[in-house]
């Protein structure tokens, strides 16, 4: 089972977004936006760390930690176009909240 | 296992599709029951069923006593389940049971205590007692209507609690409702609705669906049949569901997150700050979205109050929630846990100093619970994630600072503005800080502090909207503003006019309330003025002249033990300056009523002081207000030095900003006078050339309200008897300034036409007059009688009869002659008069610049007496060629 799939545009909308600021590296895929509306998955450009599960698709490297992987499965990243501005829904194959799906988010550098 | 069923439409039913889903006991890890899951088809059928009942009016349409009612009943059966709702409430999501037990009967309470508001204190309809619109007269109020279908989205948290924070206000305020629970925690909220079921609310205005927000949410959010939408939950989902909403334009009340900041001050009760922190940040095991999350510790007491808050949360207890020694218990979920455990170690990461925690927690034969040790943070910068996200779990950030200020702001460095806490022994101190940071709710030596009639709600990224008490309530209304016409007339209709050749309205309402007491000696009438209106401490109002001339003197011998004091400061022209010295003279002396002894400038400065006696305040807070004030302003007794203005008895005045170099207006009828007296020995040393171009005032007052499309018969009377006094007084006064009959006569002309054009108003000739003496200081008398025959000509064929009535009140024999020419007549009547005693007849002679002129004119049609002249203009060619006339 891949660790990541992406949905057509999705790839090319995360290179836009880093080539605008300059920036390589790889992208985390991570817990993040908690609250009383559970957790739900996010993006942030982050340095390869030891344990990390790591997948590379369309020129992009994607890393997930072993324990996130556990909880939420395999990884969705799709793209929309609010406002003019790229955000991505990521869902996951083992929902990590009742909100999955809805939530969008950018990649946080 | 226990079962539960979708409420809607007042029966408790299978999801469409037929699926379920399990809900689990975080301390034990297992299932407790199995729920049905709403999907789409549930959703619109709960929309659905919540349309109908609040269309059909069973719910909406009730008398709110007849709704409130039914609500306590409600509130009871509430109460009839308490026990099994604090034990679903732990169960369900985690809550130990002491705690339990009070937010659950806090549901029952808030539903009581909310509704008995509403029905008391709530104001469902409101009166506007000045509607400032002087126009278009009538009763003017506000109805509170209800908002129609309301989603309530509710977190799991709080299931118990949160549900009665949108079903009770929805409920009570005339809505039905959807509410959603959270997948984590449904069953609660299923309770709620055979409450509700049982105390006979009609069926459809409260319907519960459980089930996934990701696939409910977007129904729920855009359905076109929903109105408004109330969400707790995290920003993040809030943002998708405001911009959800914003499609059709729903309300939305959005209650989100939080990273708010305790604050501890250095002199702080320790005891109580470190429990402060420690309740502030660990109940609920952190999941209550005001959390105080950041405590900031000053840096001489910060390694003293890191080391109790270790040593306190170590010695927490955390244990399965039904457990009644229990403090702390298990958070909601697996997925929380792992967020719990990945902020952790992003903190580690971050380079922040763990100083107890950061691990899972077994407790002994709650294997599978999701039980994790109170965390605490040491040495954390503001900018790391974990003091800037929210974790939602028992960790909490202690930061560092030096001096109030960095407390401040520090505290304001968030996203968030949701809550927060300062503990400190100067409450005076405390409650500085907590006024600087920027968020909904403030606690002081305290945290976690709810209660139904305070708000709740947040700053910035935090929320939309208050929850709870009054302002709870209102969220849940819309106000519709209901005006019921005083005339209802089309040819009293100001409005109207705009689209009909007919401008002269109809219709009038006539209210001038100032008592007269005129005659030789009347000024010793003004005792039993004063004691009429209830005062005692009477303070002068005059300007220097008048006390020149001992006409103070008079009044303040007459007042003998009532005057307090005299203002003699008043100039022509009266500013914002002087009006504030008087008023402040006043206070000082506790004046309960104002004399005012002077002409038109004096009268106005009197008339703005008595408005901010009454209100507070300084003059400037009151002026350019029209019919806005709403009862009896200080008491005001006139004793007019001038014959003209008709101040003594009208509901304007005009003070002049020096600063802004122009003229502010009040016009309101509150202000009229409550007495004048009109004794004659008062204008008998007024200089000629003051008497003629003050009588020039009243006579163009009287002559534009006879014509004004205010006109009425009673202002008209008034005006024409005015007109006469003044045609026949004015030679005499002017030839003898010491004719005490004509100078009463001319007084009581000045009052006549006063009460005249307070009602009916004045026209384009005050408008020139007004402009010629903002822009070159000529005297407004003197302006007046210049540029009124040239306006009386102006407008001959749109007043003609009310002219031709004018010449004959001026003495001008009309028989035999077409009205149209008795029109003209009286034009020239006035110029007869005012060349018989001595006026300026031409601009020019007063001081104007021709090249002035074209400027005039534009001003002129700015000035909001143009309104009411009967030949309507807005062409500044027919103005000046008016200006030029007159010079």
């Amino acid at each position: 089972m891949s660790l990541v799939t992406l949905d057509p545009g999705a790839g090319q909308a995360v290179k836009s977004l880093l080539s605008e600021r300059g920036i390589q590296g790889p992208v985390r895929i991570e817990l993040q936006f908690t609250g009383c509306c559970d957790p739900s998955l996010g993006l942030i450009v982050d340095t390869l760390r030891e344990s990390d599960l790591v997948e590379e698709l369309e020129g992009l490297t994607f890393v997930i930690s072993p324990e996130t992987h556990e909880l939420a499965g395999e990884v969705r990243i799709s793209c929309t176009d609010e406002a003019g501005r790229n955000r991505f829904v990521l869902t996951s194959s083992k929902p990590v909240g009742e909100w999955d799906g809805l939530i969008t988010c950018s990649i946080r550098m | 296992m226990d079962q539960y069923k979708l409420f809607i439409d007042g029966e408790f039913v299978d999801a469409a599709d037929g699926k379920t889903f399990e809900t689990i006991d975080p301390g034990t890890g297992l299932p407790i029951a199995t729920v049905a899951k709403a999907g789409t088809a549930d959703a619109e059928a709960a929309i659905a069923a919540a349309r109908r009942a609040f269309d059909s009016g069973v719910w909406s349409g009730l008398d709110i006593s007849a709704r409130i009612a039914i609500l306590q009943d409600f509130a009871d059966q509430i109460s009839q389940q308490g026990v099994r709702m604090v034990a679903t409430e732990c169960m369900d999501a985690g809550q130990t049971i002491a705690y339990a037990k009070l937010i659950v009967t806090w549901a029952s309470l808030l539903m009581r205590n909310l509704s008995t508001y509403a029905l008391t204190k709530f104001p469902m309809e409101e009166e506007i007692l000045a509607s400032g619109n002087p126009f278009s007269p009538g009763r003017e109020y506000v109805r509170r209507e209800p908002v129609g279908v309301c989603v309530g989205i509710v977190p799991w948290n709080f299931p118990t609690a949160l549900a009665m924070w949108k079903i009770a206000p929805a409920l009570i305020m005339g809505n039905t409702i959807v509410v959603k629970p959270a997948s984590n925690t449904p069953l609660t909220a299923l309770i709620l609705a055979e409450a509700a079921k049982a105390a006979g609310i009609p069926k459809g205005v409260l319907n519960v669906i459980p089930g996934p927000g990701g696939e409910l949410g977007k129904t729920l959010c855009t359905h076109p049949d929903v109105d408004k939408i109330a969400f707790t939950g995290s920003t993040e989902v809030g943002r998708e569901i405001m911009r959800m909403a914003s499609d059709t334009v729903k309300r939305v009340t959005l209650e989100l997150g939080g990273k708010s900041a305790n604050i501890i001050l250095d002199d702080a009760d320790m005891d109580l700050a470190v429990e402060g922190a420690c309740v502030g940040t660990f109940l609920h095991q952190g999941q209550i979205c005001e959390s105080g999350t950041r405590v900031l510790v000053p840096s001489k007491i910060y390694d003293e109050f890191v080391d109790r808050m270790k040593k306190r949360a170590e010695a927490l207890r955390i244990g399965y929630q039904l457990d009644p020694t229990s403090h702390m218990g298990p958070v909601v979920s697996k997925e929380q846990l792992a967020t719990v455990e990945h902020y952790v170690k992003l903190g580690q990461e971050e380079g922040a100093e763990l100083i107890t925690g950061g691990k899972r927690v077994e407790v002994k034969g709650m294997e599978g619970g999701y039980y994790y040790a109170p965390t605490i943070f040491a040495n954390v910068d503001n900018k790391m994630r974990i003091a800037q996200e929210e974790i939602f779990g028992p960790v909490v950030c202690v930061i560092k600072y030096d001096g109030d200020e960095e407390a401040v702001a520090i505290a304001n460095d968030s996203i968030y503005g949701l809550a927060g806490g300062v503990f400190s022994s100067n409450i005076a101190r405390a409650e500085r800080i907590a006024r600087g940071v920027r968020t909904g709710t403030m606690w002081i030596n305290n945290y976690h502090v709810f209660a139904e009639y305070c708000p709740f709600g947040g700053y910035k990224q935090s929320g939309v909207g208050r929850e709870l008490g009054h302002w709870g309530l209102e969220e849940y209304t819309q106000i519709k503003r209901i005006h019921v016409n005083a005339i209802s007339d089309r040819d009293t209709n100001y409005t109207f006019t705009f689209m009909s050749d007919n401008k002269k309205l109809a219709g009038f309402t006539y209210n001038c309330p100032t008592a007269v007491v005129a005659g030789h000696g009347s000024l010793s009438s003004i005792c039993k003025a004063i004691v009429d209106l209830g005062c005692r401490r009477a303070l002068i109002l005059t300007d220097p002249g008048v006390r020149k001339a001992g006409l103070t003197d008079l009044v303040k011998n007459a007042l003998a033990d009532f005057c307090v004091g005299i203002y003699d400061d008043i100039p022509q022209d009266p500013d914002l300056e002087s009006v504030d010295g008087a008023t402040a003279m006043a206070r000082e002396l506790d004046a309960d009523c104002i004399v005012s002894v002077g002409g038109g400038s004096v009268i106005d400065a009197a008339k703005t002081a008595c408005v901010a006696l009454k209100n507070g305040g300084k003059a400037n807070d009151y002026l350019n207000r029209w019919y806005a004030l709403t009862e009896p302003q200080t008491p005001h007794i006139v004793v007019p030095t001038t014959a003209g203005t008709g101040s003594e008895v009208t509901n304007i005045v005009a003070i002049t900003d020096k600063t802004a170099g122009r003229k502010l207006f009040i016009a309101d009828p509150r202000i009229t006078p409550n007495a004048a007296i009109l004794d004659p020995r008062f204008t008998m040393t007024l200089p000629k050339d003051m008497t003629v171009g003050s009588a020039m005032d009243a006579m163009t007052h009287a002559v534009e309200a006879v014509c004004s499309i205010m006109a009425n018969p009673i202002c008209d009377g008034q005006a024409f008897h005015a007109i006469r006094l003044i045609s026949e007084n004015l030679p005499l006064v002017a030839a003898d300034g010491k004719n005490e009959k004509a100078r009463l006569n001319m007084q009581i002309a000045a009052t006549v036409a006063g009460w005249s054009f307070t009602v009916a108003q004045v026209g384009l000739a005050h408008a020139m007059a007004h402009t010629v003496g903002t822009l070159h200081h000529v005297p407004h008398g003197a302006a007046c009688g210049i540029v009124l025959p040239k306006v009386m000509r102006f407008n001959v064929d749109h007043a003609t009869s009310k002219l031709a009535q004018v010449a004959q009140a001026l003495g001008v024999d009309t028989k035999g002659m077409a009205e149209r020419d008795a029109a003209l007549a009286a034009a020239d009547a006035v110029e007869a008069l005012m060349k018989k005693v001595g006026h300026p007849m031409r601009l020019r002679d007063v001081g104007v610049p021709e090249e002035g002129l074209p400027i005039c004119a534009f001003h002129a049609l700015a000035d909001s007496a143009i309104l009411f002249n009967p030949r309507p203009t807005g062409n500044p060619g027919e103005v000046l060629e008016l200006y030029k006339q007159a010079y």
